[in-house]
């Protein structure tokens, strides 16, 4: 087809915006509760075995059912990070966030090693920022019972 | 996989034309140039097709059941059919499928078609919602991520590694240059590798526009028959000899077992009699996301230790001419159209067998060709393509 005649094609153009609304559950319920009223970070483990962060049912692992509930946090250690400079949209607010900005996988203290946090991290400096550097949760004063509860988490200046 | 009941084999292939626009034609007609395409391959008609297997990722077009509005083009209407999605693993999910319906001996002929309109909605924002709606949303970056970048700069040093992965994405260039299909044929420059590797713009740490995957519009379609059907025909097969999808719980990319890329391999390999994957294996079709992640997982899917998957690179040992060609396509890296990108790593495997990949064909002998897919929480689907018809009941799970 000449390149005249596909311009005369009509794209039909739309917009979709769909409120959701998801049940939570008892566990993961309860994970955003303590954010909610406590600023708490709450990961659950099956006896003996490792946290699980976000909190589920089972260990996917062992196939226990993860029953007690351990706080973990505010503070960690930064496992692993991406500086974004990709300016992709917040699905949620459908807005272009600024870049970069950067997001980090936390192991938080009384966490262990299998159950890094996924969070966005806030540093004045994406340039310095290093794999296992000491950061803590910044909670929202206003909070709704949702991940970001949690603002960021912010490095901790060595003193 | 168990054992197999008959024998499967690939007996013609057809792809649309990919790019990032396909504006000049709608959903079902872009799939149609598939259909008509591995019909006509496979010298068959719609007549002889018993089901017709159709997979994408809803999110990206937001069309819920378009194998309803696709029927007309894709020839399942009045026969049997599923509508398959497993994220960026759904191509190969189809093949996984059809080699199933067949082998058990529910169909004769099956049809599996995969394709992705990426134009038509907005792919990092799908992807973005693929994320748990529970708590990863907002965080979700798509599918781009530095961390596999940093990993091989951490464990190379940032010019060994920085270079290995510019001329893995150069080498791709090059293949998808032999490609008349493919969506990007750069014509990239060996002689500014450097160059490419510093100023290409930054997506995420060092993982660069150049590295990244395309989004492409296209489709694929596969036929898969009985050794009845393919005989009958007098087609060149190639026969699916196994396939093993490996899945993982976590959603998150840290974990101290292996990777599903050597889960996979290890298991598929075992089952085969493939102790040297590089000797016994003569070509891979690779789901490639990035030239960092298609370097990384050359050493996973390979099996291989320290940096043999770097030498491999280094020494153009994955060019099409090289010992071990890996993507002789292009692959993914040239184009992408998500749900029939695994698909287009079957069919591409199975055109090598074949020996009718035209201007990309391997320029030695195909006897086995590996294909993968990839998706969701790092999942990895293999399958395994050979010229010697299997032998039935020939391996199992241990």
């Amino acid at each position: 087809m000449p390149d005249d005649k596909k311009a005369e094609l009509i794209v039909s153009r739309q917009v979709l915006s769909i409120p959701q609304r998801f049940a939570t559950g008892p566990i993961m319920g309860r994970f955003l509760a303590e954010l909610l009223d406590n600023r708490r970070i709450m990961a659950v483990r099956a006896p003996g075995s490792r946290c699980l962060l976000p909190p589920r049912e089972v260990d996917a692992v062992t196939m226990q059912e993860a029953v007690e509930w351990v706080e973990v946090g505010p503070e960690g250690t930064i496992r692993d990070f991406d500086v974004v400079y990709y300016a992709s949209p917040d699905p949620l607010t459908g807005e272009t966030r600024d870049v970069p900005y950067i997001i980090c996988w936390v192991d938080l203290d009384g966490a262990g090693e299998g159950a890094p946090l996924w969070h966005l991290l806030d540093a004045p400096d994406p340039g310095k920022v290093r794999c296992g550097m000491r950061v803590r949760a910044v909670f929202n004063d206003e909070r709704c019972g949702c991940m970001e509860d949690i603002r960021h988490f912010e490095i901790i200046e060595e003193t | 996989m168990k054992r197999k009941r008959r024998n499967v084999a690939v007996i013609g292939s057809g792809m649309s034309h990919f790019s990032s626009h396909r504006e000049e034609v709608n959903q079902p007609e872009m799939i149609h140039e598939a259909v008509v395409e591995a019909l006509d391959d496979a010298g068959m008609t719609l007549d002889e097709v018993d089901c017709v297997l159709h997979g994408n990722m809803e999110l990206f077009e937001m069309v819920h059941q378009p194998d309803m509005w696709h029927a007309i083009a894709s020839g399942v209407w009045g026969k049997s059919g599923l509508r398959l999605t497993t994220g960026g693993t759904t191509g190969i999910t189809l093949a996984c499928a059809a080699d199933n319906l067949v082998a058990s001996g529910l169909h004769d002929v099956v049809l599996a078609i995969g394709f992705e309109k990426l134009q038509e909605g907005h792919t990092t924002g799908g992807i973005t919602n693929m994320a748990d709606p529970l708590w990863g949303r907002s965080i979700q970056t798509g599918a781009l991520t530095g961390t596999t970048a940093q990993a091989v700069i951490d464990e190379f040093g940032e010019e060994r590694a920085k270079h290995a992965a510019m001329k893995m994405r150069i080498i791709m260039d090059e293949h998808a240059m032999l490609n008349e299909k493919a969506h990007r044929r750069l014509g990239l420059d060996r002689q500014f590798i450097k160059e490419m590797a510093d100023n290409s713009p930054p997506l995420v740490g060092e993982l660069r526009m150049l590295h990244m995957c395309s989004q492409s519009d296209g489709a694929c379609a596969v036929v898969f028959a009985s050794e009845e059907k393919a005989e009958a025909l007098g087609a060149a097969p190639a026969w699916v000899v196994d396939h093993e999808t490996v899945h993982r719980e976590e959603t998150l990319m840290f974990s101290p077992e292996k990777t599903t890329m050597r889960v996979a391999a290890e298991r598929m390999f075992t089952r085969n009699g493939i102790t040297d994957p590089r000797r016994d294996i003569d070509v891979f079709e690779m789901y490639d996301p990035s030239a960092w992640w298609g370097l990384d997982w050359l050493r996973e899917f390979l099996l291989l230790e320290g940096d043999e998957h770097l030498k491999m690179v280094e020494n153009d040992e994955i060019r099409i001419d090289g010992a071990f060609p890996l993507n002789p396509s292009g692959g993914v890296q040239a184009s992408n159209p998500i749900g029939a990108t695994a698909l287009v790593r079957v069919a591409e495997a199975a055109m090598q067998v074949r020996g009718v990949a035209g201007g990309h064909q391997v320029p030695k002998p195909v006897r086995r060709a590996l294909a993968s897919g990839f998706g969701g929480t790092l999942w990895t689907v293999l399958m395994l393509l050979s010229r010697e018809k299997p032998v039935l009941g020939g391996h199992c799970d241990a």
